[in-house]
């Protein structure tokens, strides 16, 4: 217990001091109970900051106080067997669960220092900077210019409107470096930079998920939540599609669901643990969660033994 | 025996090869006795149509023989009836179609004749109802003009749609999109109940409310003005917009949605730049279907306006009403014979053709964009 | 953490200031002055009168003046920087064309009527005055260009009204040759109606701080408007109905032992306890109270008629379609017709049974040409919500029913249609209500006089016969004219004056046949809704 209690000045001290050192906890044993999991030191500082996260679905309790930091910078993996609530925690991050009636959240989840479950919160604002990257790809029915001009058109940041070609103030090349930018950024460019007019729905699954990748960054968030982004695409497709997430990284804070352990541990700089029932089993870096996983449970599920 | 058993079929399909060849597999697979059944049901019910149509009184005769054999084929070979039967009925929709194509064009014949017009030496029957707008079926010339008619549908339709497809559309998109579940639970089915209650209720409130403010207001000459009739057919064409419209908003997938909320943009900006253009051929589909309502409305129009084939003077004047090809027949059929019922059916062909063209079209529209959607996922 | 305190402002929003409170009391003002229009319009506030001491018309140009300034001074503000707002460049070409419409409708009356310039001239000023408020609606910052031109329109609509210049007794006369005037009785209330809705537009466009957000706003703020007057419609004219029905629904109404008609119930005569002559009677000489009694009848086996002929056809042919046939160019011939079927206009049915039916069913109106035309229009929705039904069965049913081996009919009577009974149940209760309303088809295959004795009532059960000669059965009850509430209502309001020698008060008479009629219909409406939620429900909690 003393050690823990140490951890935890110590993450306190993280909060204030950006500057604090990375500290890792690889060696330590113990059987933790989940509320330590927040005290766990990473190396950047925390982008979001979950503490004592409940959803309720009507009566159905599909979160169980979840706390955690999301290290900025970084790729975090959750990962979980189905129906353990790790995609709703992950819509929790940007209140997309707002859109689903019947769900109640307690709680607090902060960005950047600012509590986003509060009154007086702008979710355009809020969305713009947690993007978000869906489990099948859902380009719009529009060109491949459209959809990655479509963010920055609607916040007013670009207009090419009929108006404003008439009035000469129209952006149609600040949106052709955006479009180019975004697309490259996000692997796609060699691939379509002949065919921008093309409606986006004739892109293969994995160009499409890509391309959905690039119409997240082109209102250029803060951070990126992606929902099993690659469980419907093919081995190729996937292995692009990691590959950028690493690039991603190095600019953006980046939370991923997968069901898949090999992705999680090939991709991810710190994993989270959910299992049945909505609770935060460990959370921890990557590599000593699956090499040295604190709970017993997840031992069993990452070494296969359920779920 | 196969070419008996596929004579009403073979009309409809074109593809008679293909169906010819079917049959015979229908005819090898099945027993003989059956056979027998299912030709004998065809033949009876063929003959009762013949005989109908001929208007015999010996019709009952091949009817209850149908009867029979369907009862037969029922407890016996219960499998092969039922299919017979079920394609019977089927066609028998695509017969009442038909039907009534052959009855009222074929009723409006001798009128067209009669309203003969030479253009260019060549004698275009029909044409005098349209380049000429008297409709006098009492004094000397006797003429059966359309035109004051057509003229009335066109104001009352082009009120009623100006009416029912902006508010139909706001509502389907309330409905849809906007209304917390509790609030659609209400809203919805008044919608439909709007839909329910009886043309000839609108067109009583219409007669007895409206007319008599709308004359007084307006310092008209009696009562009945296109205004007011396209008004309230507008309001019986909304439920239609709105029905078919939600139909198609709520078909756009949700990942859509999401899609473009995740990037930040209000919920108006997602129903206007995503919702609405992704099911715009269903929402265009939609107003189409309201306006074939709009035309088709009877009783309403016929209790609220005038009455008297007339164009109204100046054209755009909405405040007097005077006849729309449906009340012209619902105010005329009764002492109407010879050529005028004839003149009434002409009214109803041309009702009929621009419904059906409006409902081909927006079927059309329809399965264009169910070619658009089907293809991207 | 740096740039934490710039995005502070951005993510959350301050509480409410006085800012926004004005922006509501604005929105609040348009609220009201629609109201007050819709009570002008339809004479429930006098427009000569006065309200809370105050001229209406006065009033009306007041609060309309108000609210024009105020949206006014929130854009100027926000352009100024007193107002916090997060404005687009550009209001918009649709908000730019919407303020258009209003002014050229000034421009085009003021030019060519107050000043005289005729059509031309009245052409030629409601381009240029329309052109302008679109320009200054366009060109500016949006928190300028969607509040100037709409918040100047509410003023000078207000002035107009405050001045005099359009007072209650004012009125154009169109000069037209069929004489019609615009009177201030509708003006004023219209005038109004559309000023408050452009004034509630404006102003929670600058509730919602313009941008994004405040077109959300206005466009919601229209959105909900529609749907409440929707519903509100919907009441109000239930309402009416009823309100104006009941006394000529009650009249003789009595409860009590013994008070009502004598009717025979499986073989025992009964005495009703309770008596409704509206209902119970038909119309006679002799009769203290006259009823409609033979027109509800009639409505029943009409419906009842209908319902036998299209529902084993129309399910029959939605199994076909859904079962039997495979996707191809027959299936679509069949939709295309149906969808023809149920777009075509009723009193199309009408002339068809008309042409078709009633040659040969003993030359004249009858009852069964009625239920056949009327089933004939019930047949497309029956097909088309059966074929909806069938289609949402899920195939897993039907190759778990296969996999057992058993055949294919065997699988749709057993599986497929139990699967789908509820949505065929509730397509069919629909659409009987809608059916059960419709005059245009009987009006020209069934309908009888227009008042009809109760000893008329058509007893169908009751006069079949068998007969020596083809076709051998005869049922002269089906063969003859008969009445059906709604062409009763239709026959009462033609029937006009001369009503008054059959009914001691025809108006009365009317309203309560209209009720009747409303309440047989929505009450199939009603049973097919809750239908539709029973079966709802049972599926989502087993």
């Amino acid at each position: 217990m003393s050690e823990n209690t140490t951890k935890q000045t110590q993450t306190e001290s993280a909060a204030t001091d950006s500057d604090q050192p990375l500290t890792t906890t690889a060696g330590e044993t113990a059987e933790r109970t989940q509320s330590e999991w927040t005290e766990y030191d990473f190396r950047g500082e925390a982008k979001m900051t979950v503490d004592d996260l409940d959803v309720y679905y009507g009566d159905d309790h599909a979160l169980k106080g979840v706390s955690m930091e999301i290290p900025e910078q970084s790729v975090t993996a959750l990962i979980g067997p189905s129906g353990c609530g790790k995609s709703t925690y992950l819509r929790c991050l940007n209140r997309m669960n707002d859109r689903v009636s019947s769900a109640r959240i307690d709680g607090s989840v902060e960005l950047g220092g600012q509590e986003i479950y509060q009154d007086g919160v702008n979710l355009v604002e809020l969305r713009k900077r947690v993007g978000m990257v869906f489990q099948s790809p859902n380009p719009f029915p529009k060109s491949i210019r459209e959809n990655i001009a479509y963010g920055p058109k609607k916040h007013g940041d670009l207009d090419t409107g009929l108006l404003a070609r008439l009035l000469n103030r129209s952006d149609a090349d600040e949106r052709d470096e955006l479009v180019e930018r975004c697309l490259r950024d996000a692997a796609l460019w060699d691939e379509v930079s002949d065919r921008l007019d093309d409606n986006a729905l004739g892109l293969s699954g994995g160009q499409q998920q890509r391309l959905c990748i690039a119409r997240c960054l082109s209102v250029d968030p803060e951070v990126i939540l992606m929902d099993e982004p690659a469980s419907a695409l093919d081995p190729i497709a996937t292995a692009k599609i990691e590959d950028l997430i690493d690039d991603l990284a190095e600019e953006y804070t980046v939370v991923i669901v997968t069901h898949n352990m090999q992705q999680a541990a090939r991709i991810s700089d710190q994993t989270a643990v959910f299992l049945t029932g909505g609770e935060l089993v460990e959370y921890g870096d990557t590599d000593q969660v699956f090499e040295n996983p604190h709970s017993e449970r997840v031992e069993d599920y990452i070494t296969g033994k359920f779920g | 025996m196969s070419s008996v058993t596929d004579a009403p079929a073979g009309r409809v399909t074109n593809a008679l090869g293909a169906r010819l060849r079917r049959v015979r597999e229908f005819v090898t697979e099945t027993e003989s006795p059956a056979l027998a059944i299912i030709a004998a049901m065809t033949l009876s019910l063929l003959a009762s149509l013949v005989g109908f149509l001929v208007v015999s009184d010996l019709t009952i005769v091949p009817f209850v023989v149908f009867l029979a054999a369907a009862g037969i084929g029922w407890f016996r070979y219960q499998e092969e009836t039922a299919y017979v039967i079920a394609l019977m009925m089927t066609v028998s929709t695509i017969l009442i179609l038909g039907l009534i194509i052959v009855f009222i064009f074929r009723e409006s014949v001798p009128v067209l004749r009669y309203e003969s017009a030479t253009v260019l030496g060549v004698s275009v029957p029909g044409l005098r109802m349209f380049i000429q707008p008297n409709w006098d079926a009492v004094s000397p010339p006797i003429r059966y003009s359309m035109v004051p008619m057509i003229h009335g549908t066109v104001m009352v339709t082009l009120i009623a749609s100006a009416v029912a497809a902006p508010l139909g559309v706001s509502a389907a998109l309330f409905i849809s999109e906007i209304a917390p579940a509790t609030v659609r639970e209400v809203v919805k089915p008044g919608v439909e109940i709007l839909a329910g209650i009886p043309s000839i209720v609108y067109g009583f409130i219409g007669f007895t409310v409206l007319g008599p403010w709308a004359s007084d207001q307006f310092q008209t000459t009696g009562q009945g003005s296109y205004l007011f009739v396209g008004i309230v057919v507008g309001l019986m064409a909304l439920p239609t917009v709105v029905s078919v419209a939600e139909d198609a908003l709520s078909s756009v997938p949700e990942s859509m949605k999401s899609g473009s909320l995740a990037m930040g943009t209000t919920d108006w900006q997602t129903m206007t730049s995503i919702t609405l253009p992704a099911a715009f051929s269903g929402v265009s589909s939609a107003v189409l279907l309201g306006v074939g309502r709009a035309i088709g409305e009877t009783m309403a129009a016929t209790v609220m306006l005038r009455g008297v084939p007339r164009l109204t003077e100046p054209l755009v004047n909405v405040f007097y009403g005077q006849e729309t090809l449906t009340s012209i027949i619902a105010r005329n059929y009764g002492e109407a014979d010879g050529l005028q019922m004839d003149a009434l059916f002409v009214a109803g062909v041309i009702l009929f053709v621009t419904v059906l063209v409006i409902s081909v079209g927006a079927q059309y529209i329809e399965w264009r964009m169910h070619e658009k959607l089907g293809g991207e996922v | 953490m740096a740039g934490a305190g710039q995005t502070d402002t951005q993510l959350v929003e301050g509480n409410t200031t006085e800012t926004d409170a004005v922006a509501a009391v604005a929105i609040g003002l348009s609220a009201v002055l629609f109201a007050l229009a819709v009570a002008a319009m339809f004479e429930r506030v006098s427009l000569t009168g006065t309200l809370a001491g105050v001229q209406t018309v006065t009033l009306l140009g007041g609060l309309l003046t108000a609210l024009g300034v105020a949206v006014i001074a929130f854009g100027a503000g926000s352009r100024l920087g007193y107002v916090e707002t997060d404005p687009d460049p550009s209001a918009g070409l649709i908000a730019g064309f919407g303020a258009a419409v209003p002014w050229v409708v000034v421009g085009g009356g003021v030019a060519s009527q107050t000043l005289g310039l005729g059509t031309a001239g009245g052409a030629v000023g409601a381009l240029v005055v329309g052109g302008v408020a679109f320009a200054l609606t366009v060109l500016p910052r949006e928190d300028l260009g969607s509040t100037l031109p709409l918040g100047s329109l509410l003023t000078l609509t207000g002035l107009v009204f405050l001045t005099g210049v359009i007072g209650p007794d004012w009125v154009w006369d169109l000069g037209w040759a069929q004489t019609a005037s615009i009177t201030a009785e509708f003006f004023i209330p219209v005038a109004t109606l559309f000023s408050a809705l452009y004034g509630g537009w404006a102003s929670a466009k600058s509730y919602g701080g313009f941008g994004a957000r405040g077109r959300h706003m206005g466009a919601y703020v229209l959105v909900y408007l529609n749907a409440l007057s929707i519903v509100a419609f919907l009441f109000i004219l239930v309402a009416y109905v009823v309100v104006q029905g009941v006394p000529g629904l009650l009249t003789g109404f009595e409860l009590g032992l013994g008070t009502g008609p004598q009717t025979t119930i499986l073989g025992v005569s009964v005495t009703l306890p309770v008596s409704v002559p509206f209902v119970m009677n038909g119309v006679a000489l002799l009769n203290d109270f006259q009823g409609v009694l033979p027109a509800i009848v009639g409505t029943v086996w009409l419906v009842i008629g209908a319902v036998v002929l299209a529902v084993p056809l129309g399910v029959g042919a939605a199994v076909f379609l859904t079962e039997y046939a495979d996707r191809g160019r027959f299936t679509q011939v069949v939709e295309v017709a149906t969808n023809g079927l149920w777009s075509t206009p009723s009193i199309v049915f009408g002339l068809f049974g008309f042409a078709f039916l009633i040659p040969r069913f003993g030359n004249g109106k009858s009852l069964l040409s009625g239920m056949i035309t009327l089933g004939f229009m019930l047949l497309p929705l029956v097909v088309i919500t059966s074929r909806e039904a069938m289609l949402s069965v899920p195939d897993e049913y039907r190759d778990a029913s296969a996999a057992l081996g058993v055949s294919k009919w065997q699988t749709i009577r057993s599986v497929v249609l139990p699967a789908a009974l509820p949505g065929v149940v509730t397509g069919v209760i629909l659409g009987v209500g809608r059916i059960a309303g419709e005059t245009a088809p009987i009006l020209l295959t069934m309908a009888g006089g227009t008042f009809i004795p109760g000893s008329q009532t058509v007893d169908v059960i009751g006069s079949f016969q068998f007969t020596a000669a083809p076709p051998f059965v005869a049922n002269p009850a089906l063969l003859e004219a008969t009445s059906a509430l709604p062409y009763q209502l239709f026959a009462l309001i033609t029937a006009g004056v001369g009503l008054g020698s059959s009914v001691s008060d025809p108006n009365a008479f009317r309203w309560a046949t209209a009720l009747v009629l409303l309440v047989v219909v929505l009450s199939f409406y009603a049973i097919g809704i809750a239908t539709r939620y029973y079966f709802r429900r049972r599926l989502t909690h087993t």
